[in-house]
């Protein structure tokens, strides 16, 4: 019993302890504010990614690919609850007269999402495409009346005798572009011919006729939406033959996004089975998680180096319970000799100790959780009041091309990080508690 | 059962410091009987601390043995011997040696939880800390339970850790100088207070001090003189 009261009572009367419990409390609060902060960018952009890709794609389709033959197909499986169509193309947007092969800005810039005329073009059947992807919210969601689309039932329609583009709605803003304004969509192709590979352009002129806004600022900066058939129609120009219901990508929505996996293998073997598959070098069916591994992987490796980084600040911590341990033993020298003269054993010595710097630790984990939470949950707010009165951004949300500071609170991870913070305390704590233990009581007891 | 409750037979306690030994007990025989109170006498060094410290169990001798009760117990393992001292061994120092971060109560409390688990500590504590509460009465400090040490007189201290050595029902107490830091007036009361509780309760009481006068107080008077006794 001696052991928890003492341990207890010189928790709260030695200050030095505080410096151990401080410690500790900044340890697992940084753990517990960034890895949130990681996790919370993770699952937002899964979420977006999920939501543009699509639960699955079809992707490699050849030049021959009929969209009706593989939807037909793809249709035969009870998960797949819908299916688009989409040419994936690259080019450029860009204000009328312009020289489409003017050079890029520098790739910093394009990483922050400024304003690039280098674009993903995204042809889309929006009939279709808004039941497999987030297209429709996107742009019925648009809040700016200046720039939300004049019809965001159908926004891809032609307006007058042009052909619709809708753009990001942050690149409209830092572009100055205007609902209505007529832009240039630039794509090009590889030519072969006797003297090798040449690159041809495709000029098509659109009427940019509105915007569409997703959770995720690079998607909006680096893809502009357009109707499938228009698009293909620019493709088909020259010699290229280019069939009436060609795409480069199907996108499926599943009834149950869960079992994409096992979905997907069906979907394979089925486009497999069937005579006249189409056979292109490398047709492939992926779910949303698999054709966004690289980014989610280099997400999830920028958070595991975080925890690594971070554990040195738990380390830290632990010497500094370790030095208020071995002090707290140094300084109670005399009461361990009274300990002992009053009956307490080698073992209660130790587990004194011990108990001591479990009760540091738990106290600085408990601390360090709770803020830890309500840091994570607060920080938005705080950075918002922070901008407002002190113009300063601590989370600059348009570098990570987010909206708000992201954040996922993890059960699991803060268990992890208290139990950590704990074992560590006790760990550390053992060895002044050993030396305590070893103390010779008859030494600090004698007056002479 | 003897009459002798603590005796030591032919103790030696040596020290190694470096290459060198220091015999500080050279064969000392020496008996406590039950409810008898012994003046240890000796100047500085001549090794009375380090008697009390082996007959109180705390230190181990290098020759010879400690009986208690007629039992031998310096073989003991570490663990037995620590039991044994807190039920039937209280012990008072010098320099009081309380814990300073707990009052007055608590310190004395403390002596009862030594050998106590947490449940045990809680179906027991109320007759425990009305005993704590009743030791403070007697030693005159009904008032100061919740005053901590640094804000109690030396006097006030040593009557605490009277009160503590006396929680457990020990049957001998070893006192080590205990008016030492005291002067005269309050080194009188603690010596009455701890005679009369020694004489209440029938406890026998060691006494290391170098004060003639107060060695006259005690029943018998042993001296000690580098590391012997003389007589």
């Amino acid at each position: 019993m001696y052991r928890w009261f003492l341990a207890l009572r010189w928790l709260v009367t030695r200050p030095i302890n505080l410096l151990g419990v401080l410690a500790v409390t900044v340890g697992v609060w940084a753990l517990i504010v960034v890895v949130s902060i990681f996790s919370g960018y993770l699952t937002e952009i899964g979420r977006h990614l999920q939501s543009s890709t699509s639960d699955a794609t079809v992707v490699r389709l050849p030049d021959d690919a009929r969209f009706a033959r593989i939807e037909e197909v793809l249709r035969r499986d009870p998960n797949v609850a819908a299916v688009a169509p989409r040419i994936v193309w690259q080019g450029l947007v860009h204000p009328l007269g312009d020289d489409a092969g003017k050079a890029p800005p520098p790739a910093g810039m394009a990483e922050l999402g400024a304003p690039t005329p280098f674009v993903a073009i995204l042809g889309v059947d929006f009939e279709k495409e808004r039941d497999v992807s987030g297209l429709d919210a996107w742009v019925k969601d648009v809040a700016d009346g200046s720039v939300r689309a004049s019809d965001p039932a159908n926004p891809l329609a032609q307006v007058g005798d042009l052909p619709a583009v809708m753009l990001g709605r942050q690149r409209m803003q830092d572009d100055g572009a205007r609902r209505g304004e007529r832009v240039k969509v630039t794509t090009g192709r590889l030519v072969a011919d006797r003297s090798g590979e040449r690159l041809d352009f495709d000029d098509g002129e659109y009427v940019a006729a509105g915007a569409f806004e997703s959770s995720f600022a690079a998607f909006d900066a680096f893809n502009v939406f357009v109707d499938i058939a228009t698009l293909r129609a620019q493709l088909r120009s020259g010699e290229r033959r280019v069939p009436d219901d060609w795409c480069n990508e199907i996108a499926i929505r599943l009834h149950d996004p869960r079992d994409a996996e096992a979905t997907v293998a069906r979907l394979t073997r089925l486009l497999d089975a069937i005579d006249d598959a189409p056979r292109g070098p490398g047709l492939l069916v992926r779910t949303w998680a698999e054709a966004n591994k690289a980014q989610i992987g280099n997400v999830e490796h920028q958070r595991s180096l975080m925890k690594l980084v971070l554990f040195v600040i738990m380390v830290v911590a632990a010497f500094q319970v370790y030095s208020t341990m071995s002090m707290t033993v140094t300084e109670k020298q005399h009461d361990i000799g009274i300990l002992t003269a009053l009956g307490a054993r080698r073992a209660g010595v130790l587990s004194l100790f011990l108990t001591s710097g479990i009760a540091i630790a738990t106290v600085g984990a408990v601390l360090g959780v709770g803020l830890g939470c309500l840091s994570a949950i607060g920080l938005d707010d705080f950075n918002t009041a922070m901008r407002a009165v002190f113009d300063v951004d601590l989370f600059p949300v348009r570098v990570y091309n987010l909206k708000r500071v992201p954040y996922e609170l993890d059960p699991t991870w803060i268990g992890q990080v208290a139990g950590v913070a704990i074992a560590l305390g006790a760990l550390v704590a053992a060895v002044p508690a050993w030396r305590a233990s070893r103390h010779d009581p008859a030494v600090s007891l004698r007056n002479d | 059962m003897t009459d002798t409750l603590l005796a030591a037979e032919g103790v030696t306690k040596e020290y190694s410091i470096g290459s060198r030994t220091i015999a500080v007990l050279r064969g000392v025989d020496f008996a406590l009987a039950r409810g008898e109170t012994v003046a240890l006498l000796g100047s500085s060094g001549a090794g009375k601390s380090t008697l009390l410290h082996v007959l109180g169990l705390l230190d181990s001798p290098t020759a010879g043995r400690v009986a208690f009760e007629g039992r031998r117990v310096d073989d003991l393992r570490i663990d037995e011997r620590a039991r044994l001292r807190h039920a039937r061994i209280g012990f008072v120092f010098q320099f009081y040696h309380l814990i300073p971060e707990l009052t007055a109560y608590d310190n004395v409390r403390l002596g009862s939880m030594m050998d106590r688990g947490l449940f045990a500590w809680l179906r027991t504590r109320r007759a425990l800390s009305a005993r704590s509460k009743d030791l403070l009465e007697r030693v005159g400090l009904g008032e100061r339970t919740s005053h901590r040490p640094a804000e109690l007189s030396g006097g006030e201290r040593q009557r605490v850790a009277i009160a503590r050595a006396l929680i457990a029902e020990p049957a001998a107490i070893l006192a080590d100088e205990p008016t030492g830091n005291l002067d005269s007036k309050t080194a009188a009361d603690v010596l009455d207070l701890l005679f009369g509780v020694s004489r209440e309760r029938g406890l026998a009481l060691l006494l290391v001090t170098h004060d003639e006068a107060l060695a006259k107080r005690c029943d018998r008077v042993v001296r000690l003189h580098d590391g012997r006794i003389v007589d």
